[in-house]
Parts: C-alpha cells; structure tokens; sequence
C-alpha cells in the first residue's frame, strides 16, 4: 500500500482499543472474577460450587435438555416447510415464506407473553375455549405453558424461522441441473427428492440445527417468563437471579463459562457444517429448478403451513390485540367491550412509560449510528486490506457472536462497576452493550457489500487522478448507500428488542422498552404489557419495511 | 507522454515470487504487450506500473522520473496514466456522460472544457447515443467502448490495458482489437497491455515481451517472437511448435530418432543434449522417398488425420516414438497407418536455448 494513507496507523489503533474495550475487558473480568476466591486468591471453588450444587446442576440439565428438544423440533417443522415453500407448486408460497420471515419481528418474549394469555391453565382463552365446548370444570386446563413442554414450545415458535430461511435459501440456490441430471437417468421425482435433494440440504440443516440450539440455550426472556412461574430455572435465568438481592456476581461469572464455552464449540460446529456447503458457491450458468407437482396434495400443504404459521403469528396476535383493547384481559373483547382505556393507561399514566421509550430511542439511535459506523471502517479496512492487521480487526469485530447477551451483560457489569470506568448505572454501558452485541451481524452486513463492489472500480478513480479519500467519497459511498442504511436499521430494531444483556445492566433511571415490559409481568398489568408490546412491534415494523423499502430501489435504471 | 523503464523489477509475497528481475523499456508512443499463461506475473507486473503495489525491489521509471521503487511509490492518483480494466470497472451508480467526465472533473476543468472534451471522445468512441443510459443497460462492447472513452478523455501520459477483451464474444474480441490499434495509431499514448491472447498480442502490439514464472522470456517484435522463438516455452506458447529432443552432432547439426538435422538459432556444442523447434505448417510430407537428399529427412508413420476444412492435422510417429504433428494442405489426404517421409528445412529448425 502506498503512503498517502498516513492515518492508518492512527485508525488501526483507536478501532483496536474500542474493540479492547467492548470485547475483551468485560470478558477478561469475567474469567477473572470467577476464579477469584471472596479474599482475593485464585480459586476453583466458584466452578466447584457450579457442578456439584444441585441449584446450578438442575438447571444445567435443563438447559440442555431444551435445546436438544427445541433443535429438533425445528428441523421437523422448518425442514418440510422450507421445501414445500422453495421446491413445490404449493399455492401462496411466496405470502408463506414471507410471513414466516414476518413472526421474526416478535421478540421472543413478547411471544412467551402472548402464550401466557393464550394457555395460562386458568386464564389463558386456549383453555377458557376448551372448558365451554367440553363443559369441564374451571379448574380443569388443557394446556399448560409453565411447564417445561410449555417453554420448548414456545421457544420453537420463534426459532424455527432461523432454521427455515436457511433450508429455503440454499434450496433456492441449489442448481436445477442437479436435479434435471438425476431425472435424466431414470430417477423418479420422489427418488430425486430423496437420492439428489436431501443430501445437497442436509448440511445446511445441520448448521439450521445449531443455530436453533445456540438460540435456545442462550434465551433469556421466554425462560425468565415461564419457567420461573412454572418453578424451575434455565443457566440464563439462573444467572440473572444471581444477581438479585443479595447480587453474587462472582458466581454468575462462574456460571456464564459454560455458557460462553458451549458457544464458541457450537459456533465452529456451525462454520464447519456451512463450509461443506460446496454447491453454493460453484459459479456458471444453472437454470432454475422446477419445481415438483402436488396435485391433490396442494391443499394440505398450505393448510399445514398456515397451521405452522398460527402458533408464532396469527394466535399470539389475537391474543394480544385481545388484552391491549379489553378491560379484562382472559375476555375475548367484543363491539360493547372494546376500550382504549390500556392505551390512555400505557401513555398518559404510567409513569415509567416515557422515559423508557425516550431511554430506547435514544440508545437505539446510538447504537445503530455508532454501530454502523464502526462496522463500515472495519469493513472498509479489512474488504481493501488497508493497514497490516487486519484480519485481527475482522476476527475481534465478530468476535461478539460467540458471546451470549446475558454473559456479555454480567463482564460489562464486572469490568464497568470499578474505576476508572464506572460506567454502571448510566446509558453508556448499555449502549456499549448493544453496539457490541450487534457488532457481527453490522459487521458481516458491511463486509459483503463491500465484497460487491469490485475493486477495481475504487482503482479506476485513482487512476484517473482522484486520491483514496475522494475515492471513498464519489465512488464506494454512493455505492453503499443503501446497504449502510439497511445496517443502521438493522441495529436499531435489534437494540429495541434487546432484553437479555439490558436486564443485568439496567438501573431505575435507565430503564428501556424491553426492561419495562418485562418488569410489568410483576405487577400483572397485562393490558399495558400488551400495548407496550404491540408499540414495540410497530415501531420494528415500521423501520424494517422503510430498510426493504430502500434496499430494494435498483441502483440504476432497469434496461 | 513519456517512455516507461522497468528495471530489475521483483514483487515477493512471502516466499511467493510474482514478478522476478524484469527489466523492459518501452519508448514514447510504443504499445508494449506483456503475454504469457495466467499466473506468469503479468498482471502484478501492470498492477506494479499502475501503482497499485509497491516493488519489492527494483524501480519504475517514467520519462526519466522515478515513479515507483522499494522505498517510494507514487500513488495511481498521481502518476498520469490511464487504465483499462477486465472488468471495465464503470460505476453502476453514474451515467456513460458522468463515467467518461470523472477525470476531466478531478482535473478541476472548466464546464465548457468538460463539455468539448466529453462530446469529442463520446463521437471518436461511437457512444453519442448513449451517453445518458447507465452500464448497467449496456452490451458488453458498449461498456468496453465507455471504458476506453473515460481512459482516453484525460490525455495520459501512459495508457495502461489489463485483459480488457476477455469479457468480450469471439467475434466482438477481433473488432475490438483493430479498434484498439486504431484509437493507438490515432493516439500514440505509451502502452503497456496485458493479455494471454497471442493473436490479440500480434494483432496489436509494436513488441511482445513473453513472460513466465515472474520473468520475461523473450523481448521482440511480433515476427521476431513467431519466426526465432529462443526458449522452448516461447515456442509451445506461440503458435504450434513441435519441440524434439535430439543431440548435437556438431556446430549447427543434431541427430534425432535415428536422423540429422541442420540447425540454425546458436553454435552447438558437440554431444550436448539440444532442444530443437520445428512449427507444423512448415514441415513437408510425402509418400516418396526423396532424392540422394538425406540431410533433414526423416521416416515416420501416420497415426492420425483430421481434416480441419483450410488444412490437414497429421500426426506422425517417428521410429523412435516421437509424436510430430503437421498441418498441410487439406488436398494431400494420406489414410493413417502409411507410411511417409517428412521434410524439415533447415532454415526453420530452430536450436533452442539451454534451459
């Protein structure tokens, strides 16, 4: 590289400390507090304590137990779909596959709330139905979400649709040549399915099957939401209670290892699985692939797909709208009962309402700001290879998805609370908190956009006399407008509906959107939980559509 | 405009070498062709003059200047070249008017300046017409043509094409070769041009400098480079060379599969081992034994024959098992298994340099 970038050195360095900062200080403390004994020597007890005390075990096991259950089920549920959507001649596939894609707005625990009004043994309006037409007792309850089936199912309902984007996409890149290839040599269309298709896409439901169990093992808000009630803890909600009066903090630590270490194994489980994966990227010209006749199977499949779609969209948004404009919330609402009364109540009331909304507009503008910026300059860095050291850049910026939200709160809680950083209790931890959780995601956003624009097209600039920065200026960042854009929007929403690392590190004057509605299941007021979580998914659908929106306007006019 | 002087010119990575020792001068107004396989170092070696990377050692000079060299290398944007890219590199995001404009506007131009300067090269290169549509809603030799509009507009000293036809169909390739020869002969910018097209090479360059494993082989005009091949690699690499393995007898004669042939190239060297060329259109064919003649004859059998419509492909087995192959005449029509008398002119057996 030429000298004229004389800042390099300068960049490299603070982008470098930053990430010191976010990634390996409250990790480093959390290594280190664990393995501190109460009178400041090295000890193991802490991790002693973790295997051996039935309290930590249990859970432990639990954990466990729901994400191989929640992995499963997402494979048998998205697996199917994800090929009826991609490979068939179902009806309405495309409005499927997009309001598959639309129950990933939920936040996972506003789902657990809406379950809650849905299938509560007493109130929930599933049971209330059931005892009207069966004429049971009201004590009698068909469905029970606080239990531990309760939970893996509600976590499979806003899981699986990771799994099924996955196996649809990779179907949809699959060749249709691969396919035409086996029929030509005899093979029935079912033989293909079986001999040709599956095989091609099970490495990609591998990968789906580790994501869908990362998901659930590091899961606060659900957990927090249902099994407590039900009784029993998961190692997320377990951390958390640790930090509930009287705060052990160094035995949350101890416990958030596991957690970090069964991440990092399962995230390389993932790479390895996703880079076998060699069809994809084969370059060349295929034709694409027809998809296989249903006859008269058409209609059960679109009625198993909308039976599918019910259980993380169509029931829980009854229930919500139900309990936002009802005075009672475990009453279907009808034309006499309807009532904005939990709106006034949510707006013009509640007090913690406006500081909370203010707090998360305020912290999501920030994040999503910072965020895409820094992920564009490590993006920009690494894509043109622009000082020595860059891969370390790339490799610290995602770094952060190997780090769960709660265990990223507990080391930010640990590194902030001491000088000369005290940090803990203002917005800035949390903003530091969110800008590195969704570091990643920004980061690998940014980075295959650069990837798009071909080098060559900043080096035609510089031949034609314009220096690297007026380079960047006329030719890179017009170019990625748009994808910059869709990053911001991208954080934005993702900070809004952050509740795991925001539970640990929020303080009563920092309280957030996510905090508050998970605070209002204290106090039981279901009709405001309901309004705030409807504003809060308003408000994400509202600035994804504007991304989309965006993100689709072609770059020059069509031919 | 100036001329372009490489010297001692090396490119490392690690271990790895890209570009080794190369030394070449290309004078005001010449069009240089590097030529060679992928991999060979060409396109580091363009990269390297472009200022893209930095030499390990060695220097680039330019009109006398010292542009690049280990310890400073100006940067592309202030060398005053032009280049061509393989893949046009036009941005998606501006019009043809606004691609072709971009220099001349960094050059902070006057409008009107601007104005002549973008119509005049936009009527040369055939683009008037388009000169509001965007590349996307381009033909690929549309987008080649814009391409060369915004490289030529801003009058560099140094022209610089890297591939700039490979993207492009046969038919589309060979027009836009004699366009570039012809833009060149109307221009006369100092040009160095990459590609590993020998007939592309031929059909426009002044020299060829054919390059392999990071060095250059052989320097010369293009019928200096076809007709007297020094390397072997540059005699497999343009146009078809049969290549024999044969002994020196003496000065200018070798023995090969049980033969003598005259030699002309170098002085041998008596019982060395010599590689010796021989193109396939130049060697004759017949069924007759020839006349007391036994100097560079040789007795082999056909093993096959293809018929190509303007010629005939043999393939002749020697005594000794050496495949030759030999183009001829589409008249002559020997059936494989005959056997024929082959006759290599002296004046086209060319002694190869020791490798």
């Amino acid at each position: 590289m030429t000298r004229s970038f004389d800042l390099s050195r300068t960049v490299l360095a603070a982008v470098a400390a930053l990430l010191a900062a976010m990634i390996a200080l409250p990790v480093g403390w959390l290594l280190v507090v664990s393995l501190t004994a109460k009178d400041g020597g090295v000890t193991l007890a802490n991790f002693v304590a973790l295997f051996t005390d039935p309290t930590f075990v249990d859970p432990l096991i639990t954990t466990l137990i729901i994400a191989c259950s929640v992995s499963a089920i997402c494979c048998l549920v998205a697996a199917p779909l994800g090929w009826l959507v991609a490979r068939t001649d179902m009806p309405f596939a495309r409005t499927i596959r997009m309001l598959v894609m639309a129950s990933l707005v939920t936040p996972p625990f506003v789902g657990a709330i809406a379950w809650e009004m849905l299938a509560a043994p007493n109130s929930g309006l599933l049971n209330q139905l059931w005892r009207l037409l069966s004429g049971m007792p009201p004590d009698e309850a068909l469905f029970d979400i606080y239990s531990l089936g309760g939970l893996i199912f509600v976590i499979s309902c806003y899981t699986f649709p990771y799994v099924f984007i996955l196996v649809a996409n990779a179907l949809d890149r699959m060749p249709g040549e691969l396919e035409d290839a086996s029929s030509m040599l005899g093979a029935r269309t079912w033989q293909t399915a079986r001999l040709i298709t599956v095989p091609l896409a099970l490495p990609t439901l591998l990968a789906g099957a580790l994501v869908a169990f990362l998901q659930a093992l590091n899961l606060f808000g659900s957990p927090a939401i249902l099994a407590i009630p039900a009784g029993f803890h998961t190692l997320t909600t377990r951390i958390w209670s640790l930090f509930q009066f009287p705060p052990k903090p160094e035995l949350a630590a101890a416990a958030s290892v596991p957690l970090l270490v069964l991440t990092v194994v399962l995230l390389r489980a993932q790479a390895m699985a996703l880079g076998r994966r060699g069809y994809a990227v084969l370059g060349g010209k295929y034709g694409a692939p027809r998809p296989i006749r249903l006859g008269l199977l058409r209609v059960p499949a679109v009625a198993l797909a909308l039976f599918v779609l019910a259980m993380p969209l169509f029931l829980p948004y009854a229930a919500l709208f139900n309990s936002a404009f009802s005075r009672v919330a475990s009453r279907i609402v009808g034309p006499e009962t309807i009532t904005l009364h939990n709106v006034k109540f949510t707006f013009l009331e509640l007090s913690s309402t406006m500081p909370a909304l203010k707090n998360t507009f305020l912290l999501a503008t920030a994040s999503a700001t910072l965020g895409a910026l820094l992920a564009l300059m490590i993006a920009y860095i690494v894509a043109r290879k622009a000082v020595r050291g860059y891969r370390a850049l790339g490799f610290l910026a995602t770094a952060p998805l190997a780090i769960p939200g709660i265990v990223l709160g507990v080391g930010l809680f640990l590194a902030y609370t001491r000088p000369p950083l005290a940090l803990y209790g203002t917005l800035w931890i949390l903003l530091i908190a969110f800008v590195t959780i969704e570091l990643p995601a920004a980061y690998q956003q940014l980075g295959s956009a650069f990837h798009a624009v071909h080098p060559e097209l900043e080096e035609a600039g510089r031949m034609l006399g314009a220096t690297r920065l007026r380079t960047l200026a006329d030719i890179t960042a017009p170019l990625l407008r748009s994808a910059v854009i869709a990053t911001w929007c991208f954080i934005f929403v993702a900070t809004i509906r952050e509740l795991s690392a925001a539970v640990i590190l929020f303080t009563s004057e920092t309280k957030v959107l996510s905090v508050l509605i998970f605070d209002l299941k204290e106090s039981g007021d279901v009709g405001a939980i309901a309004v705030l979580s409807l504003t809060m998914v308003a408000i994400t659908t509202v600035v994804i559509a504007a991304a989309n929106r965006l993100h689709a306007r072609p770059q020059s006019r069509p031919a | 405009m100036a001329s372009v002087e490489l010297k001692g010119l090396s490119k490392h990575y690690g271990a790895a070498v890209a570009v080794d020792d190369v030394s070449l001068r290309v004078e005001h107004g010449q069009l240089v062709c590097l030529l060679g396989p992928s991999g060979c170092g060409k396109t580091t070696t363009l990269r390297l003059i472009a200022g893209f990377i930095e030499p390990s050692s060695g220097e680039i000079q330019v009109g006398g200047k010292v542009l690049s060299s280990s310890s400073r290398t100006v940067p592309p944007e202030g060398r005053k070249m032009s280049m061509i890219f393989q893949s046009y590199a036009l941005w998606p995001h501006m019009t043809v008017a606004e691609n072709v404009a971009y220099g001349l506007k960094i050059r902070k131009l006057d409008r009107a300046t601007i104005e002549s300067k973008l119509k005049a090269i936009l009527s040369t290169a055939r683009l008037e017409a388009l000169a509001e549509r965007y590349p996307g809603e381009l033909s690929g030799g549309q987008q080649q043509r814009v391409s060369l509009a915004r490289a030529l507009v801003v009058e560099p000293e140094t022209l610089l094409l890297d591939e700039p036809l490979s993207n492009l169909d046969a038919n589309l390739r060979e027009e836009m070769r004699f366009e570039i020869r012809r833009l060149h002969d109307q221009y006369r910018y100092t040009t160095v041009y990459v590609t590993h097209d020998q007939a592309e090479a031929m059909t426009t360059a002044d020299l060829i400098a054919v390059m392999n494993k990071g060095r250059v082989e052989q320097l010369g005009p293009p019928e200096e480079i076809y007709g007297r091949p020094r390397s072997e690699f540059v005699a497999r690499f343009i146009g078809g060379s049969n290549v024999l393995g044969a002994t020196a007898l003496d000065e200018s004669r070798v023995s090969v599969a049980g033969g003598v042939l005259r030699t002309t190239g170098r002085t041998l060297v008596a019982g060395r081992s010599v590689a010796v060329s021989v193109r396939q259109h130049e060697i004759g064919l017949g069924l007759q034994s020839p006349s007391a003649e036994t100097e560079n004859r040789l007795r082999g059998v056909v093993t096959r024959q293809v018929f190509l419509g303007a010629t005939r492909d043999y393939t002749v087995t020697l005594d000794d098992g050496t495949e030759l192959r030999v183009t001829t005449p589409p008249g002559q029509n020997i059936t494989p298994g005959q056997s024929v008398w082959l006759h290599l002119p002296a004046e086209q057996c060319r002694a190869l340099a020791e490798e």
